[in-house]
């Protein structure tokens, strides 16, 4: 397939005939790039739309909510809608349940994933790719398969109705944020690490004061995906959280229809309230992230 | 008496050994692994081949879960076939609008940032925030979004999620639902493409390549890998939606109550999985269910690597 790109290209001199033809080129490629812009912003519109529309109706009572025809610009503007639902309805408890959820689930997946990825790049022993390689494998188990067994044996235990089954598994690293961390860990110089161990720190000590304050990058990657993760979570929360004290806000959300059937525009600023938080941490993180997305899919 | 020396040898403690080490090191995920992953997954596996009543006594049933899903269950039939359309409308969604809008942007000019940004940011929100939202903009009614916008082309209200007539309208929502979400895939697809090196191109543009063949004949063979990649990624991702199906059936739009939507017109595998498992606790069921889920995401996974080695044969052969 390479045949047509390993010819050298022609290098004869620009006769003076040839200049129309790159000022008929230019021409075109503006007429290109408005082309680009044009469909791009076309999209763009199509893809704020509904969160504009979002934003509109969750400043509405429900007559506006309702009204036809449609106003963009709600009027009155309802902001009483958000602290409404942040304390009339619980909201403020969900959020914290949440909220400490994905703070907890970063710490720990930063510090185990991490960990488990420093024995990865590290060291040699036996198996070593063979290992790997299921870490990598398991990505591709459907997380529900394990839920059902999972289940009864919390439920044997007695940890339904508590954290502990969001808890305890975190602490043992995630499959893709070791493969993020082994793939940083790699692209590090090893000398360093050799001086250390030369002036005698120990292993331990070279992963935390050596290995880590390098990582900034990839720890901020996994610090965004890993509270994204945590904080949209549903299917986990929803089979082992029964009671209404434990809910999260994906909880709260999915519930919300139940008591309150007819307060839309309270769902839509409950809405609007979970979906701030990762638009605001993507935006820190963007230099970081962009970059990440492509280190960790594309090797 | 002779006292022996002993050679003094520079002895490393076992534990120091760089094998051990590593072992040490992998050892909480190796432990979680075994715990979290193969564990159940055995235990799923037999409880699949069983069935537990009322007093959770459990007995063996050998593969009559399985059977009884494949040959004799019109709910999962009817499943298999929302999901068959489902992925693959998704799919070619996620795919084609991911790579059509990562050539777009695959330029340099003032504003691509911020189309990017845009583009890429909903794929971050997707859950069941997002879900609500779009139940609302699929509404029936003036008042939906989705219909304020046919409306312009002069089109009648499309009762989207709760039409008795043609059920298969809330399907079709579901999947325009992932237009929404292209941006993931579109990222990973510019990463692609930024890899392929600008000469190329070049050496295309010199031999008097247009555009559609550059695509067909440089762009299309070198980011085939990202292409495969991405695609699996988007089969694993929407075999098991849940959120979007799960509030788009929930009461309020469709006043049904059940969980896999207006006759079952919005039943997944993990919507259909959380019903029989957690809802009518049928563990044995769900179990087998889960196991047919996977069966069906390596099949799924397994074509695709099968077309994509027959495609980029294909391509060698064309060359010839």
């Amino acid at each position: 397939m390479h045949d047509v790109l390993e010819r050298p290209a022609p290098t004869t001199p620009v006769p003076p005939a040839a200049r129309s033809a790159a000022r008929r080129r230019n021409g075109r490629a503006r007429w290109e790039l408005t082309a680009r812009i044009t469909a791009l912003s076309l999209f763009c519109l199509l893809l704020l739309f509904p969160f504009v529309w979002l934003v509109s109706q969750s400043l509405k009572d429900t007559n506006q909510y309702f009204a036809v025809p449609f106003e963009w610009i709600p009027s009155p503007f309802r902001w009483e809608n958000f602290t409404d639902v942040i304390f009339k309805y619980e909201f403020l408890h969900y959020i914290g349940n949440s909220l400490w959820l994905a703070v907890y689930a970063v710490v720990v997946n930063i510090l185990s994933s991490s960990f488990v990825a420093y024995g990865f790049s590290r060291f040699r022993f036996p198996g070593r790719n063979a290992l790997f390689m299921v870490v990598l494998a398991t990505m591709m188990l459907p997380g529900q398969v394990m839920t059902i067994s999972l289940y009864r044996f919390y439920r044997d235990i007695g940890w339904i109705d508590t954290f502990y089954p969001l808890l305890v598994p975190k602490l043992f690293g995630a499959a893709f944020e070791i493969f993020l961390f082994r793939q940083f860990f790699l692209s590090l110089p090893r000398e360093i690490d050799e001086a250390a161990r030369i002036d005698g720190c120990g292993t331990l000590r070279t992963w935390w004061h050596i290995i880590l304050p390098q990582s900034k990058p990839v720890i901020i990657v996994v610090a965004v995906f890993t509270f994204l993760g945590s904080w949209r979570e549903l299917f986990g929360p929803l089979i082992y959280l029964t009671g209404e004290e434990n809910r999260t806000l994906p909880l709260g959300l999915l519930y919300f229809t139940s008591p309150f059937g007819s307060s839309l525009p309270m769902l839509m600023a409950a809405i609007v309230i979970s979906l701030i938080p990762p638009v605001v941490l993507y935006a820190l993180g963007q230099k970081y992230i962009d970059k990440g997305v492509a280190i960790a899919e594309i090797k | 008496m002779t006292i022996a020396l002993e050679p003094q040898r520079p002895q490393r403690r076992w534990w120091r050994r760089e094998g051990v080490q590593g072992y040490l090191y992998i050892s909480p995920w190796l432990l979680g692994f075994l715990m979290f992953g193969v564990a159940p997954l055995i235990a799923a596996f037999m409880t699949s081949l069983s069935k537990a009543n009322v007093f959770r006594t459990i007995r063996f049933v050998g593969t009559d879960n399985y059977e009884k899903i494949l040959t004799n269950d019109p709910v999962f039939a009817t499943i298999a076939g929302n999901m068959l359309i489902y992925v693959i409308g998704s799919t070619v969604i996620s795919i084609g609008l991911g790579l059509i809008l990562a050539l777009l942007l695959h330029k340099d000019f003032r504003g691509n940032h911020v189309f990017r940004t845009l583009i890429y940011v909903p794929s971050l929100l997707v859950g069941i925030a997002t879900a609500y939202l779009f139940k609302q903009v699929f509404r029936g009614g003036e008042v939906g979004l989705a219909n304020m916008f046919l409306s312009l082309f002069g089109t009648d209200p499309v009762n989207w999620l709760g039409d008795s007539d043609k059920p298969w309208l809330a399907l079709v929502a579901l999947i325009l639902v992932n237009v929404w979400f292209a941006g993931g895939t579109m990222l990973i697809f510019l990463a692609g493409l930024k890899g392929i090196p600008a000469s190329y191109f070049e050496a295309a543009r010199v031999d008097g390549a247009g555009p559609w063949q550059m695509f067909r004949k440089v762009t299309l063979p070198l980011l085939s890998p990202v292409i495969v990649f991405n695609t699996v990624m988007a089969l694993i991702g929407h075999i098991q939606v849940f959120e979007t199906p799960l509030a788009f059936a929930n009461s309020g739009g469709v006043a049904t109550g059940n969980p896999l939507g207006y006759e079952n017109s919005l039943g997944t595998f993990v919507t259909y999985l959380y019903v029989k498992g957690f809802v009518y606790q049928d563990m044995g069921y769900a179990s087998a269910l889960a196991f047919i889920m996977f069966a069906a995401t390596l099949l799924l996974t397994g074509l695709v690597l099968w077309l994509a080695r027959r495609f980029t044969a294909y391509g060698d052969a064309d060359q010839n």
